[in-house]
């Protein structure tokens, strides 16, 4: 068991994606709302200074109206020209007070400084949120203030005090002082204009949007995560599903199959050809165990023939004769077990691989022809001809084991041959294979029957004729595949039948 | 009692049948389902044992085709040994199973049961009077004293004993006690009775004249 550590659960895939998810998720979310965010703010605070600017120039322009009136005033400036177009011209009775006081009188530190109506409709004085001014001389001297300026403006000096003169006021950048915003002028001569704001109200607006836009984000990230982790239980299931399968599957149950609804996506392909391996599985499964329970079958009778003749004879006193009867009876029972546990163990090697064949060149003709004449007896007493004339067939391969199934072959031709009846051995050379053809006159194999002959166990009647257990066509076949080559059959019942064999002439 | 052995395993066939009358039995034997069928239709036996993998005519359908028009106890005798197989052979209509490689033993004693069911006895000792019979371990005895009998006295004695009570035919007994190999001599009969009646007592086995022999 792997320590369940806290971080265990990163190993999910299904976590990893949602934590990038939400993470990628975050970012975007915060990036665009810190835009938006920007975006609003930057336009607030447009129009605030915009107003300011405004103001500062009214201010500066009604300090030396005629400096200002020229076309020196660098476009764009506008603040200069007086009032916007705009701002309604105030209404009201022309200005009480006298003349705002000359330049002149400014220098000589006069605090007399009145501004004309229009000028002044654009500071409502009695409004403590509303905007103010304080004009300053080059000094620091305090010129004049509106009435509702925050105490705590105070003078700072230009950063550069010396200003070429003939041009217009120099505008400072808007600056932000805690809750108030404020532009600042400096006309030639030198004075400090200076136009604020305060914007707690703007600012309390900002902030709501802030939050409006936060709390938004964080609702859209919670259903983006939400959407996000069910999307992944969607596609993850199908892994589960196949995760679910193998198990069982491992556990012994081969008849398991993968059950998805998907059949196209990548995972649905997936199953399918897992579903597809599992079934081979079980049919490969389903044979070895048929072949194990067939093979410990055939077993069973030469051992009860050795069994019933041992209790037989130790029945009772016999005689010399009977007893070289039951022995010999078992011995012939031992024998047969002999040859069938060799023959499967020859089965058992091939199918494990186990089973090295030898790749020497060789002349398949020349091993038939070897073959015959070993097997002449049995057919001289069968009273079967054997033709043999095929071609050189150089091949490559375990020339013993390929004279075995030449042997096996001839053996069968014999067996179910008719009296009298004929073998033909033959063969072709072609390109990349050659072809070996073992035909006999016999009995032939039944339409039913031809599929299976190659299958182990499998007899044409269903009874042990002779002790033959029914494997060699069987280990032939896989001998021929170990090589790479092919076994086939065809036959005509009551005619004959012809086995042909198929190798390559390369490894 | 005549058994009839069915299989095609040469060997085999020959060990069981020798077994089988060194046992007291009388035996025929069949290579094949055909011929097992002729037999067993053609003769009367006391039971069959059974092969089911033979050539020309399995054992399923031997023992079908038996089973319309006779009622022979039948033990089969194989090497499949799954369930199915013996719920099959059961069903077709055997008595019973074995399994290859059997006991010997074994194979006496279920076929004695067999026996002694389809004579519709339950014990193996059958009492008649003062008389005694050990079916399984083959003795008799009389008045407690053990009575040594040939195997062919016993194989009379056993069958009369195993239908008691009925009239059994010369005819029958000639069937049941001696196979197709015994050449048959009507004064062997009577001889084995007239010794059973000497071992037994003279009223142990009456004779109906022209009919037959009967224990009460």
């Amino acid at each position: 068991m792997k320590d369940a550590s806290p971080f265990s659960f990163l190993n999910s895939i299904r976590w990893r994606l949602q934590i990038w998810y939400g993470l990628i998720l975050v970012a975007v979310l915060a990036g665009f709302g810190f835009t938006a965010f920007q975006l609003e703010r930057g336009r607030v605070f447009r129009r605030v200074d915009d107003e300011l600017q405004r103001r500062a120039g009214a201010l500066a322009s009604t300090l030396h109206p005629h400096r200002n009136r020229g076309p020196q005033g660098p476009p764009g400036q506008r603040p200069f020209d007086g009032p916007p177009e705009e701002q309604p011209l105030p209404e009201g009775p022309p200005p009480e007070r006298g003349e705002n006081p000359s330049p002149d009188q400014l220098a000589r530190g006069s605090r007399e400084f009145h501004l004309p109506p229009p000028q002044a409709a654009l500071f409502d004085e009695t409004d403590t949120n509303g905007f103010y001014y304080v004009i300053w001389r080059r000094d620091g001297h305090e010129l004049a203030r509106s009435t509702n300026a925050p105490a705590s403006v105070s003078f700072s000096a230009p950063p550069h005090p010396d200003q070429p003169a003939g041009e217009g006021p120099h505008p400072q950048p808007p600056q932000t002082r805690g809750a108030f915003r404020e532009i600042t002028l400096i006309t030639p001569p030198g004075e400090t204009v200076l136009a604020g704001r305060s914007i707690a109200r703007e600012l309390n607006d900002l902030h709501r949007t802030a939050l409006l836009l936060s709390s938004v984000g964080a609702g859209i990230l919670l259903l983006g995560l939400a959407g996000g982790w069910w999307l992944a239980s969607r596609a993850i299931r199908p892994i589960e599903d196949i995760s679910g399968a193998a198990v069982k599957i491992a556990a012994g149950d081969l008849s398991q199959r993968i059950d998805t609804a998907e059949t196209e996506s990548e995972l649905g392909r997936l199953a399918a050809v897992l579903n597809s391996t599992f079934a081979r599985l079980e049919t490969a499964f389903a044979q070895q165990q048929q072949f194990t329970s067939d093979a410990a079958h055939e077993l069973r009778t030469p051992l009860s023939v050795m069994l019933t003749q041992a209790q037989t004879a130790l029945n009772r006193e016999r005689s010399a004769a009977e007893y070289r009867d039951a022995l010999e009876s078992c011995q012939r029972a031992a024998q047969r077990m002999r040859r069938l546990i060799e023959s499967l163990l020859e089965l058992a090697r091939l199918d494990a691989g186990q089973q090295p064949m030898k790749h020497l060149r060789f002349d398949l003709a020349q091993s038939a022809r070897d073959c015959v004449t070993l097997i002449s007896p049995l057919a001289e007493e069968r009273h079967v001809r054997i033709f043999c004339d095929p071609p050189k067939l150089d091949c490559v391969g375990d020339s013993e084991r390929l004279a075995q199934v030449i042997t096996n072959l001839l053996t069968n031709a014999i067996a179910y041959n008719k009296e009298n009846g004929e073998v033909r051995v033959s063969g072709e050379a072609g390109n990349g294979s050659v072809l070996l053809t073992v035909s006999d006159t016999g009995v032939g194999i039944s339409g039913e029957n031809l599929p299976h002959v190659f299958d182990r166990f499998y007899r044409a009647d269903a009874a042990r004729t002779s002790g033959n257990a029914g494997l060699g066509l069987a280990i032939s076949k896989a001998i021929v595949e170990a090589h790479g080559g092919e076994i086939s059959v065809s036959s005509q019942p009551g005619s004959g039948t012809v086995f042909t064999i198929r190798l390559p002439t390369e490894a | 009692m005549r058994i009839l052995v069915v299989e095609d395993e040469a060997d085999l066939l020959r060990s069981i049948a020798q077994a089988l009358r060194e046992e007291g039995y009388a035996v025929d034997t069949a290579a094949n389902g055909e011929d097992g069928l002729f037999n067993a239709e053609s003769n009367d036996y006391d039971a069959i044992v059974l092969d089911v993998m033979m050539p020309k005519m399995d054992g399923w359908e031997m023992l079908a085709r038996l089973r319309k028009t006779k009622k022979t106890p039948v033990l089969m005798l194989t090497a499949r040994d799954q369930s199915r197989d013996r719920v099959r052979g059961l069903d077709t209509g055997a008595d019973d199973y074995v399994v290859k490689p059997f006991d010997l033993p074994e194979l006496f004693a279920r076929l004695r049961a067999l026996i002694r069911r389809s004579a519709g006895q339950t014990r193996n000792v059958i009492e008649i009077g003062e008389v005694s019979i050990d079916v399984a371990a083959r003795q008799v005895a009389r008045a407690g004293e053990s009575v040594s009998l040939t195997a062919r006295e016993y194989a009379l004695l056993e069958y009369l004993a195993l239908h008691r009570g009925e009239l059994v035919t010369r005819t029958a007994l000639y069937e049941h006690l001696f196979d197709e190999n015994d050449s048959t001599m009507s004064n062997l009969l009577d001889v084995h009775v007239s010794n059973l009646r000497k071992k037994l007592g003279a009223e142990f086995v009456s004779t109906r004249r022209g009919h037959g022999y009967c224990i009460e």
